[in-house]
Protein backbone atom coordinates (compact mmCIF):
# COMPACT_ATOMS: atom_id res chain seq x y z
CA UNK A 1 0.00 0.00 0.00
CA UNK A 2 2.68 2.34 0.79
CA UNK A 3 4.65 1.41 -2.10
CA UNK A 4 1.88 2.25 -4.33
CA UNK A 5 1.67 5.74 -2.85
CA UNK A 6 5.46 6.23 -2.91
CA UNK A 7 5.20 5.19 -6.84
CA UNK A 8 2.32 7.21 -7.68
CA UNK A 9 4.31 10.08 -6.12
CA UNK A 10 7.60 9.25 -8.36
CA UNK A 11 5.10 8.82 -11.42
CA UNK A 12 7.98 6.76 -12.61
CA UNK A 13 7.84 2.87 -14.00
CA UNK A 14 11.39 2.77 -13.41
CA UNK A 15 11.93 4.18 -10.19
CA UNK A 16 9.01 2.39 -8.96
CA UNK A 17 10.96 -1.05 -10.29
CA UNK A 18 14.13 -0.20 -8.03
CA UNK A 19 12.01 0.28 -5.23
CA UNK A 20 10.07 -3.17 -5.57
CA UNK A 21 13.43 -4.82 -6.22
CA UNK A 22 14.63 -3.72 -2.64
CA UNK A 23 11.34 -4.78 -0.88
CA UNK A 24 12.32 -8.27 -2.10
CA UNK A 25 15.92 -8.04 -1.17
CA UNK A 26 14.86 -8.10 2.54
CA UNK A 27 14.00 -11.85 2.16
CA UNK A 28 14.89 -13.39 -1.25
CA UNK A 29 12.32 -15.48 -2.75
CA UNK A 30 14.05 -18.68 -2.19
CA UNK A 31 13.52 -17.53 1.43
CA UNK A 32 9.99 -16.64 1.08
CA UNK A 33 9.47 -20.14 -0.32
CA UNK A 34 11.36 -21.87 2.31
CA UNK A 35 9.22 -19.62 5.26
CA UNK A 36 6.00 -20.49 3.43
CA UNK A 37 6.97 -24.29 3.21
CA UNK A 38 8.19 -24.20 7.17
CA UNK A 39 4.91 -22.41 8.24
CA UNK A 40 2.86 -25.47 6.97
CA UNK A 41 5.45 -27.66 8.65
CA UNK A 42 7.77 -25.98 11.14
CA UNK A 43 10.83 -27.93 12.13
CA UNK A 44 9.98 -26.53 15.90
CA UNK A 45 6.97 -28.84 16.63
CA UNK A 46 9.52 -31.67 17.25
CA UNK A 47 11.34 -29.75 20.09
CA UNK A 48 7.85 -28.76 21.30
CA UNK A 49 7.18 -32.68 21.38
CA UNK A 50 10.47 -33.43 23.07
CA UNK A 51 9.84 -30.46 25.34
CA UNK A 52 6.44 -31.92 26.50
CA UNK A 53 8.45 -35.64 27.11
CA UNK A 54 11.07 -34.05 29.22
CA UNK A 55 8.61 -31.90 31.27
CA UNK A 56 6.90 -35.23 31.47
CA UNK A 57 9.68 -36.97 32.93
CA UNK A 58 10.78 -34.18 34.91
CA UNK A 59 7.69 -32.59 36.44
CA UNK A 60 4.29 -32.97 34.74
CA UNK A 61 1.19 -30.87 34.85
CA UNK A 62 0.13 -31.61 37.83
CA UNK A 63 3.01 -31.38 39.95
CA UNK A 64 3.90 -28.02 37.81
CA UNK A 65 -0.01 -26.78 38.76
CA UNK A 66 0.67 -27.33 42.12
CA UNK A 67 3.97 -25.64 42.75
CA UNK A 68 2.24 -22.36 41.12
CA UNK A 69 -0.48 -22.53 43.46
CA UNK A 70 -3.19 -22.75 40.74
CA UNK A 71 -5.77 -25.30 39.50
CA UNK A 72 -4.68 -27.69 36.05
CA UNK A 73 -7.83 -26.20 34.84
CA UNK A 74 -6.64 -22.74 34.89
CA UNK A 75 -3.37 -23.21 34.27
CA UNK A 76 -3.55 -21.94 30.47
CA UNK A 77 -4.92 -18.88 31.52
CA UNK A 78 -2.63 -18.31 34.51
CA UNK A 79 0.98 -19.00 32.07
CA UNK A 80 -0.54 -16.20 29.57
CA UNK A 81 0.53 -13.99 31.70
CA UNK A 82 3.93 -14.75 32.23
CA UNK A 83 6.29 -13.14 32.99
CA UNK A 84 4.40 -12.80 36.57
CA UNK A 85 5.17 -12.41 40.23
CA UNK A 86 5.10 -15.76 41.89
CA UNK A 87 4.97 -15.90 45.60
CA UNK A 88 7.25 -19.05 46.23
CA UNK A 89 10.05 -17.46 44.17
CA UNK A 90 8.88 -13.90 45.66
CA UNK A 91 9.94 -12.19 42.71
CA UNK A 92 8.89 -12.15 38.91
CA UNK A 93 10.06 -15.02 37.10
CA UNK A 94 9.77 -16.18 33.57
CA UNK A 95 8.55 -19.59 32.36
CA UNK A 96 12.00 -21.16 32.33
CA UNK A 97 12.44 -19.93 35.95
CA UNK A 98 9.42 -21.74 37.09
CA UNK A 99 10.37 -24.69 35.21
CA UNK A 100 13.47 -24.77 37.61
CA UNK A 101 11.61 -24.32 40.75
CA UNK A 102 8.97 -26.70 39.36
CA UNK A 103 12.28 -29.42 38.98
CA UNK A 104 13.43 -28.97 42.82
CA UNK A 105 10.49 -29.32 44.13
CA UNK A 106 10.00 -32.89 42.52
CA UNK A 107 13.67 -33.06 44.21
CA UNK A 108 14.72 -33.51 40.51
CA UNK A 109 18.36 -32.13 38.59
CA UNK A 110 17.33 -28.31 37.92
CA UNK A 111 17.75 -27.46 34.19
CA UNK A 112 19.98 -24.96 33.11
CA UNK A 113 18.30 -21.79 31.48
CA UNK A 114 20.99 -22.10 28.74
CA UNK A 115 20.12 -25.74 28.17
CA UNK A 116 18.79 -27.24 24.70
CA UNK A 117 16.12 -29.15 26.88
CA UNK A 118 15.10 -25.83 29.08
CA UNK A 119 14.45 -24.19 25.20
CA UNK A 120 12.25 -27.24 24.42
CA UNK A 121 10.49 -27.55 27.52
CA UNK A 122 9.88 -23.82 27.75
CA UNK A 123 8.29 -23.80 24.38
CA UNK A 124 6.23 -26.74 25.70
CA UNK A 125 4.93 -24.84 28.94
CA UNK A 126 4.28 -22.14 26.98
CA UNK A 127 2.31 -24.05 24.17
CA UNK A 128 -0.08 -24.86 26.96
CA UNK A 129 -1.52 -21.69 26.54
CA UNK A 130 -2.14 -21.31 22.74
CA UNK A 131 -4.58 -19.71 21.63
CA UNK A 132 -4.88 -17.41 25.23
CA UNK A 133 -3.67 -13.88 24.49
CA UNK A 134 -0.93 -12.42 26.63
CA UNK A 135 -2.46 -11.31 29.55
CA UNK A 136 0.46 -9.57 31.39
CA UNK A 137 -0.31 -7.67 34.44
CA UNK A 138 2.22 -4.99 35.22
CA UNK A 139 0.32 -3.38 37.50
CA UNK A 140 -0.59 -6.26 39.79
CA UNK A 141 2.07 -5.47 42.22
CA UNK A 142 4.74 -3.24 43.64
CA UNK A 143 6.90 -5.97 42.02
CA UNK A 144 5.88 -5.87 38.38
CA UNK A 145 5.44 -2.04 38.46
CA UNK A 146 9.49 -1.91 38.96
CA UNK A 147 10.57 -4.85 36.50
CA UNK A 148 8.95 -2.60 33.74
CA UNK A 149 10.09 0.71 35.31
CA UNK A 150 13.86 -1.70 35.00
CA UNK A 151 13.35 -3.34 31.29
CA UNK A 152 12.30 0.03 30.03
CA UNK A 153 15.60 1.44 31.75
CA UNK A 154 17.30 -1.24 30.03
CA UNK A 155 15.76 -1.08 26.94
CA UNK A 156 16.16 2.71 26.57
CA UNK A 157 20.17 2.11 27.62
CA UNK A 158 22.88 3.28 25.29
CA UNK A 159 25.56 1.53 25.49
CA UNK A 160 27.93 -1.19 23.98
CA UNK A 161 30.55 -0.58 21.22
CA UNK A 162 28.73 1.58 18.86
CA UNK A 163 26.95 3.39 22.10
CA UNK A 164 23.34 1.98 20.72
CA UNK A 165 20.51 0.78 22.54
CA UNK A 166 17.28 -1.52 21.75
CA UNK A 167 15.09 1.62 21.67
CA UNK A 168 17.77 3.07 18.67
CA UNK A 169 16.70 0.55 16.08
CA UNK A 170 13.26 -0.29 17.49
CA UNK A 171 11.16 3.03 18.68
CA UNK A 172 7.85 3.45 17.49
CA UNK A 173 9.22 6.70 14.98
CA UNK A 174 11.68 4.48 12.84
CA UNK A 175 9.57 1.15 12.48
CA UNK A 176 9.51 -0.36 9.10
CA UNK A 177 12.33 1.10 8.31
CA UNK A 178 15.78 -0.72 7.35
CA UNK A 179 18.87 -1.30 8.93
CA UNK A 180 20.85 -2.78 5.77
CA UNK A 181 18.18 -4.71 4.17
CA UNK A 182 15.79 -5.49 7.37
CA UNK A 183 12.97 -3.77 7.98
CA UNK A 184 12.73 -2.83 11.23
CA UNK A 185 9.89 -4.68 12.95
CA UNK A 186 7.47 -3.28 15.37
CA UNK A 187 7.56 -5.16 18.88
CA UNK A 188 4.21 -4.92 19.95
CA UNK A 189 2.67 -5.44 16.53
CA UNK A 190 -0.03 -7.90 15.71
CA UNK A 191 1.95 -9.63 12.66
CA UNK A 192 5.27 -9.47 15.05
CA UNK A 193 3.72 -10.23 18.12
CA UNK A 194 7.08 -10.78 19.63
CA UNK A 195 5.46 -12.14 23.27
CA UNK A 196 2.94 -14.56 21.65
CA UNK A 197 5.11 -15.92 19.07
CA UNK A 198 8.09 -16.84 21.04
CA UNK A 199 10.05 -19.47 21.82
CA UNK A 200 10.17 -19.48 17.45
CA UNK A 201 12.17 -21.35 15.14
CA UNK A 202 14.51 -19.32 13.23
CA UNK A 203 15.35 -19.27 9.68
CA UNK A 204 18.99 -17.85 9.76
CA UNK A 205 19.85 -20.13 12.89
CA UNK A 206 18.14 -23.84 11.84
CA UNK A 207 16.88 -23.76 15.39
CA UNK A 208 14.16 -23.02 17.99
CA UNK A 209 15.26 -19.65 19.86
CA UNK A 210 13.35 -18.22 22.93
CA UNK A 211 12.66 -14.68 23.63
CA UNK A 212 15.14 -13.84 25.38
CA UNK A 213 18.31 -15.45 22.99
CA UNK A 214 16.66 -13.37 20.74
CA UNK A 215 17.30 -10.32 22.78
CA UNK A 216 20.64 -11.53 23.45
CA UNK A 217 21.24 -12.23 19.62
CA UNK A 218 20.12 -8.55 18.71
CA UNK A 219 22.38 -7.38 21.82
CA UNK A 220 25.34 -9.38 19.96
CA UNK A 221 24.58 -7.73 16.57
CA UNK A 222 24.34 -4.52 17.63
CA UNK A 223 27.64 -4.86 20.10
CA UNK A 224 25.72 -4.43 23.34
CA UNK A 225 27.59 -6.83 25.93
CA UNK A 226 25.21 -9.82 26.31
CA UNK A 227 23.10 -9.51 29.71
CA UNK A 228 23.14 -13.42 31.18
CA UNK A 229 19.66 -14.80 31.14
CA UNK A 230 17.63 -15.21 34.23
CA UNK A 231 19.34 -12.09 35.93
CA UNK A 232 16.69 -9.06 36.82
CA UNK A 233 17.36 -6.91 33.78
CA UNK A 234 16.55 -9.92 31.31
CA UNK A 235 13.12 -10.76 33.20
CA UNK A 236 12.68 -6.82 33.01
CA UNK A 237 13.15 -6.60 29.22
CA UNK A 238 10.90 -9.77 28.83
CA UNK A 239 8.15 -7.89 31.07
CA UNK A 240 8.53 -4.57 28.93
CA UNK A 241 8.55 -6.30 25.77
CA UNK A 242 5.57 -8.55 26.56
CA UNK A 243 3.97 -5.40 27.97
CA UNK A 244 4.33 -4.21 24.34
CA UNK A 245 2.26 -7.02 22.97
CA UNK A 246 -0.27 -7.46 25.51
CA UNK A 247 -3.57 -9.03 24.02
CA UNK A 248 -1.92 -10.82 21.21
CA UNK A 249 -2.32 -14.09 20.70
CA UNK A 250 0.18 -16.87 22.02
CA UNK A 251 1.42 -19.10 18.97
CA UNK A 252 3.73 -21.43 19.72
CA UNK A 253 6.16 -22.21 18.08
CA UNK A 254 6.25 -19.15 16.07
CA UNK A 255 8.29 -19.28 12.47
CA UNK A 256 11.07 -16.28 12.24
CA UNK A 257 13.24 -15.21 9.72
CA UNK B 1 28.71 -35.41 38.01
CA UNK B 2 27.36 -32.09 37.93
CA UNK B 3 23.61 -33.82 37.63
CA UNK B 4 24.43 -35.86 40.93
CA UNK B 5 25.38 -32.42 43.06
CA UNK B 6 22.44 -30.80 41.61
CA UNK B 7 19.85 -33.65 42.67
CA UNK B 8 21.82 -33.62 46.30
CA UNK B 9 21.11 -29.62 46.40
CA UNK B 10 17.43 -30.48 45.30
CA UNK B 11 16.97 -32.98 47.72
CA UNK B 12 17.62 -30.80 51.23
CA UNK B 13 15.26 -27.86 49.55
CA UNK B 14 11.74 -27.07 51.51
CA UNK B 15 9.01 -25.72 49.55
CA UNK B 16 9.61 -22.38 51.11
CA UNK B 17 13.22 -21.80 49.55
CA UNK B 18 13.04 -22.85 46.20
CA UNK B 19 13.29 -19.55 45.07
CA UNK B 20 17.50 -20.19 45.76
CA UNK B 21 17.63 -22.68 43.16
CA UNK B 22 16.49 -20.22 40.20
CA UNK B 23 19.17 -19.30 37.71
CA UNK B 24 19.68 -15.41 38.18
CA UNK B 25 22.77 -14.21 37.74
CA UNK B 26 23.69 -10.54 38.59
CA UNK B 27 24.57 -8.20 35.51
CA UNK B 28 24.84 -4.89 36.98
CA UNK B 29 28.84 -5.77 36.43
CA UNK B 30 28.59 -6.26 32.84
CA UNK B 31 26.52 -3.14 32.56
CA UNK B 32 28.50 -0.98 34.12
CA UNK B 33 31.46 -1.97 32.38
CA UNK B 34 29.37 -1.66 29.22
CA UNK B 35 28.36 1.89 29.96
CA UNK B 36 28.56 4.45 27.37
CA UNK B 37 30.78 8.05 28.56
CA UNK B 38 28.71 11.11 28.66
CA UNK B 39 28.41 13.16 25.31
CA UNK B 40 31.29 15.29 24.58
CA UNK B 41 31.78 18.41 22.11
CA UNK B 42 35.26 17.74 19.96
CA UNK B 43 36.93 20.24 17.94
CA UNK B 44 38.36 18.77 14.59
CA UNK B 45 41.75 18.31 14.35
CA UNK B 46 44.37 20.34 12.37
CA UNK B 47 44.44 18.77 9.19
CA UNK B 48 42.11 16.70 9.24
CA UNK B 49 39.94 17.16 5.96
CA UNK B 50 42.11 15.73 3.01
CA UNK B 51 41.88 14.65 -0.46
CA UNK B 52 44.44 12.07 -0.44
CA UNK B 53 43.24 8.76 -2.13
CA UNK B 54 44.32 6.85 0.87
CA UNK B 55 42.30 8.59 3.34
CA UNK B 56 39.34 8.50 1.32
CA UNK B 57 39.56 4.85 0.43
CA UNK B 58 40.08 4.34 4.30
CA UNK B 59 36.96 6.44 5.32
CA UNK B 60 35.21 4.41 1.95
CA UNK B 61 36.07 1.11 3.43
CA UNK B 62 34.99 1.97 7.20
CA UNK B 63 31.64 3.60 5.79
CA UNK B 64 30.59 0.37 4.06
CA UNK B 65 32.07 -2.99 6.09
CA UNK B 66 30.97 -4.20 9.32
CA UNK B 67 34.19 -5.40 10.66
CA UNK B 68 37.25 -6.85 10.29
CA UNK B 69 36.18 -10.52 10.09
CA UNK B 70 33.39 -10.33 7.45
CA UNK B 71 34.83 -7.58 4.74
CA UNK B 72 35.41 -9.47 1.76
CA UNK B 73 37.78 -6.71 0.70
CA UNK B 74 40.84 -6.87 2.28
CA UNK B 75 41.54 -3.03 3.82
CA UNK B 76 43.38 -0.38 2.05
CA UNK B 77 46.67 0.76 3.42
CA UNK B 78 46.89 2.34 6.82
CA UNK B 79 43.72 0.21 8.56
CA UNK B 80 43.83 -3.54 9.74
CA UNK B 81 41.40 -6.31 9.62
CA UNK B 82 42.67 -6.96 13.28
CA UNK B 83 43.20 -5.06 16.22
CA UNK B 84 46.04 -5.28 18.19
CA UNK B 85 44.92 -7.71 20.92
CA UNK B 86 43.90 -9.94 17.69
CA UNK B 87 40.32 -9.03 17.87
CA UNK B 88 38.81 -8.20 15.05
CA UNK B 89 38.59 -4.71 14.04
CA UNK B 90 34.71 -2.61 14.23
CA UNK B 91 34.45 -1.26 10.95
CA UNK B 92 31.66 1.68 10.84
CA UNK B 93 28.87 -0.23 9.34
CA UNK B 94 27.47 3.23 8.20
CA UNK B 95 25.63 1.62 5.30
CA UNK B 96 23.43 -0.22 7.66
CA UNK B 97 21.30 3.28 7.98
CA UNK B 98 22.64 5.38 5.35
CA UNK B 99 22.51 5.51 1.34
CA UNK B 100 26.12 6.82 -0.46
CA UNK B 101 27.26 6.50 -3.72
CA UNK B 102 27.87 2.86 -4.88
CA UNK B 103 25.83 1.49 -1.50
CA UNK B 104 25.03 -2.10 -1.68
CA UNK B 105 22.29 -3.15 0.37
CA UNK B 106 21.86 -0.39 2.67
CA UNK B 107 19.64 1.01 5.31
CA UNK B 108 17.55 4.26 5.46
CA UNK B 109 17.36 4.72 9.57
CA UNK B 110 19.83 8.16 8.34
CA UNK B 111 19.65 10.34 6.04
CA UNK B 112 20.94 9.74 2.05
CA UNK B 113 24.28 11.11 2.28
CA UNK B 114 24.37 10.66 -1.50
CA UNK B 115 25.74 13.95 -3.62
CA UNK B 116 26.65 15.54 0.17
CA UNK B 117 28.81 18.36 -0.76
CA UNK B 118 26.80 19.42 -3.51
CA UNK B 119 23.87 19.66 -1.83
CA UNK B 120 24.77 19.85 2.17
CA UNK B 121 28.73 21.48 2.45
CA UNK B 122 28.67 24.06 -1.16
CA UNK B 123 24.64 25.24 0.13
CA UNK B 124 26.41 26.23 3.69
CA UNK B 125 23.64 23.72 5.36
CA UNK B 126 26.67 21.94 6.37
CA UNK B 127 30.47 22.42 7.45
CA UNK B 128 33.25 19.62 8.08
CA UNK B 129 33.34 20.27 12.08
CA UNK B 130 29.55 19.40 11.89
CA UNK B 131 30.00 16.30 10.19
CA UNK B 132 33.29 15.55 12.80
CA UNK B 133 31.28 15.81 15.42
CA UNK B 134 28.21 14.01 13.98
CA UNK B 135 30.42 10.90 13.89
CA UNK B 136 32.38 11.08 16.77
CA UNK B 137 29.18 11.71 18.70
CA UNK B 138 25.78 12.59 17.12
CA UNK B 139 24.29 13.33 20.65
CA UNK B 140 25.83 17.00 21.09
CA UNK B 141 23.41 18.13 18.54
CA UNK B 142 20.71 15.59 19.01
CA UNK B 143 20.06 14.01 22.36
CA UNK B 144 17.70 11.44 20.74
CA UNK B 145 19.74 10.55 17.91
CA UNK B 146 19.38 7.10 16.32
CA UNK B 147 22.88 7.03 15.20
CA UNK B 148 25.81 5.10 16.60
CA UNK B 149 28.81 7.14 18.77
CA UNK B 150 32.27 6.41 17.56
CA UNK B 151 34.73 8.23 18.88
CA UNK B 152 33.67 9.27 22.55
CA UNK B 153 33.23 5.21 23.05
CA UNK B 154 36.74 4.46 21.43
CA UNK B 155 35.42 2.57 18.73
CA UNK B 156 37.39 4.62 16.34
CA UNK B 157 40.09 7.03 16.13
CA UNK B 158 40.39 10.78 15.59
CA UNK B 159 42.11 9.59 12.41
CA UNK B 160 39.41 7.52 11.20
CA UNK B 161 36.56 10.15 12.42
CA UNK B 162 38.85 12.41 9.78
CA UNK B 163 39.21 9.65 6.93
CA UNK B 164 35.56 8.98 7.32
CA UNK B 165 34.42 12.94 7.03
CA UNK B 166 36.77 13.34 4.04
CA UNK B 167 35.25 10.22 2.36
CA UNK B 168 31.78 11.65 3.04
CA UNK B 169 32.50 15.58 1.54
CA UNK B 170 34.47 14.33 -0.85
CA UNK B 171 33.17 14.27 -4.86
CA UNK B 172 32.14 10.72 -6.04
CA UNK B 173 31.99 9.40 -9.35
C1 LIG C 1 21.19 -2.18 15.29
C2 LIG C 1 19.79 -2.43 15.27
C3 LIG C 1 19.12 -3.18 16.40
C4 LIG C 1 19.33 -3.08 17.76
C5 LIG C 1 20.27 -2.14 18.51
C6 LIG C 1 18.42 -4.02 18.37
N1 LIG C 1 17.70 -4.68 17.43
FE1 LIG C 1 16.21 -6.08 17.75
N2 LIG C 1 16.01 -6.35 15.74
C7 LIG C 1 16.69 -5.65 14.75
C8 LIG C 1 16.29 -6.14 13.45
C9 LIG C 1 16.81 -5.64 12.10
C10 LIG C 1 15.35 -7.19 13.68
C11 LIG C 1 14.65 -8.05 12.63
C12 LIG C 1 15.62 -9.09 12.18
C13 LIG C 1 15.05 -10.14 11.29
O1 LIG C 1 13.99 -9.96 10.71
O2 LIG C 1 15.72 -11.16 11.21
C14 LIG C 1 15.20 -7.28 15.14
C15 LIG C 1 14.35 -8.19 15.78
C16 LIG C 1 14.10 -8.22 17.14
C17 LIG C 1 13.16 -9.10 17.79
C18 LIG C 1 12.29 -10.14 17.11
C19 LIG C 1 10.98 -9.56 16.69
C20 LIG C 1 10.04 -10.66 16.20
O3 LIG C 1 9.30 -11.19 17.01
O4 LIG C 1 10.10 -10.99 15.02
C21 LIG C 1 13.20 -8.81 19.13
C22 LIG C 1 12.37 -9.46 20.22
C23 LIG C 1 14.20 -7.76 19.31
N3 LIG C 1 14.72 -7.42 18.09
C24 LIG C 1 14.55 -7.20 20.55
C25 LIG C 1 15.63 -6.34 20.73
C26 LIG C 1 16.14 -5.95 22.04
C27 LIG C 1 15.56 -6.36 23.37
C28 LIG C 1 17.23 -5.15 21.80
C29 LIG C 1 18.19 -4.52 22.79
C30 LIG C 1 18.86 -5.38 23.67
C31 LIG C 1 17.37 -5.00 20.37
N4 LIG C 1 16.39 -5.76 19.75
C32 LIG C 1 18.33 -4.22 19.75
C33 LIG C 1 17.60 -4.62 14.96
C34 LIG C 1 18.10 -4.21 16.20
C1 LIG D 1 21.94 2.82 13.56
C2 LIG D 1 21.80 3.79 12.52
C3 LIG D 1 22.99 4.59 12.04
C4 LIG D 1 24.29 4.19 11.81
C5 LIG D 1 24.90 2.81 11.97
C6 LIG D 1 25.00 5.37 11.35
N1 LIG D 1 24.16 6.43 11.30
FE1 LIG D 1 24.63 8.33 10.64
N2 LIG D 1 22.77 8.98 11.12
C7 LIG D 1 21.74 8.18 11.58
C8 LIG D 1 20.57 9.00 11.83
C9 LIG D 1 19.23 8.50 12.37
C10 LIG D 1 20.92 10.33 11.50
C11 LIG D 1 20.03 11.58 11.57
C12 LIG D 1 19.75 11.99 12.98
C13 LIG D 1 20.92 12.69 13.56
O1 LIG D 1 21.45 13.59 12.93
O2 LIG D 1 21.30 12.34 14.67
C14 LIG D 1 22.32 10.27 11.05
C15 LIG D 1 23.05 11.39 10.60
C16 LIG D 1 24.32 11.33 10.04
C17 LIG D 1 25.03 12.44 9.44
C18 LIG D 1 24.51 13.87 9.33
C19 LIG D 1 23.83 14.12 8.02
C20 LIG D 1 23.35 15.54 7.96
O3 LIG D 1 23.97 16.30 7.24
O4 LIG D 1 22.40 15.85 8.65
C21 LIG D 1 26.24 11.98 9.01
C22 LIG D 1 27.34 12.77 8.32
C23 LIG D 1 26.31 10.57 9.35
N3 LIG D 1 25.12 10.20 9.96
C24 LIG D 1 27.39 9.73 9.10
C25 LIG D 1 27.49 8.41 9.56
C26 LIG D 1 28.71 7.62 9.51
C27 LIG D 1 30.03 8.07 8.92
C28 LIG D 1 28.43 6.42 10.10
C29 LIG D 1 29.33 5.26 10.37
C30 LIG D 1 30.49 5.49 11.15
C31 LIG D 1 27.02 6.45 10.47
N4 LIG D 1 26.50 7.67 10.15
C32 LIG D 1 26.35 5.38 11.05
C33 LIG D 1 21.78 6.81 11.79
C34 LIG D 1 22.93 6.01 11.71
Amino acid sequence: MRRLTVCAALLSAALCGVLNAEEKMSMSDADKAMYAELLENNPAEMDVAEGEQLFGDLIGAEGYAKMLGVNEKDLAAYLAGFPRYVEPAKKVVTLSQTIQMAAATAKKPVPKLESKEMVKMTAYVKSLANGEKTSIDVKANKHMEQMLKLGQQVFEERRGGRGLSCNSCHSADIVGQRLRMQPLPDLGAKETAAAGTWPAYRMTQSQMVTLDKRFQQCMNNALLAKIPLGSREMVALEVFITNKTKGNEIQIPGLKR
Amino acid sequence: MRKVTMLAIATFLSAADVSQVIESPDATAILKKDALPAPKAYVMPEGCISNDAGAIARGKYIFHNLNGKDAKQNPPEGLSRTLADGKPKQMGNCVACHNIEGADGYGNIGPDLTNYKALYMDSGVRDAQFVYQKIADPRIDNGQTHMTVNLTNGLMNEREVCDLTSYIMAVKK
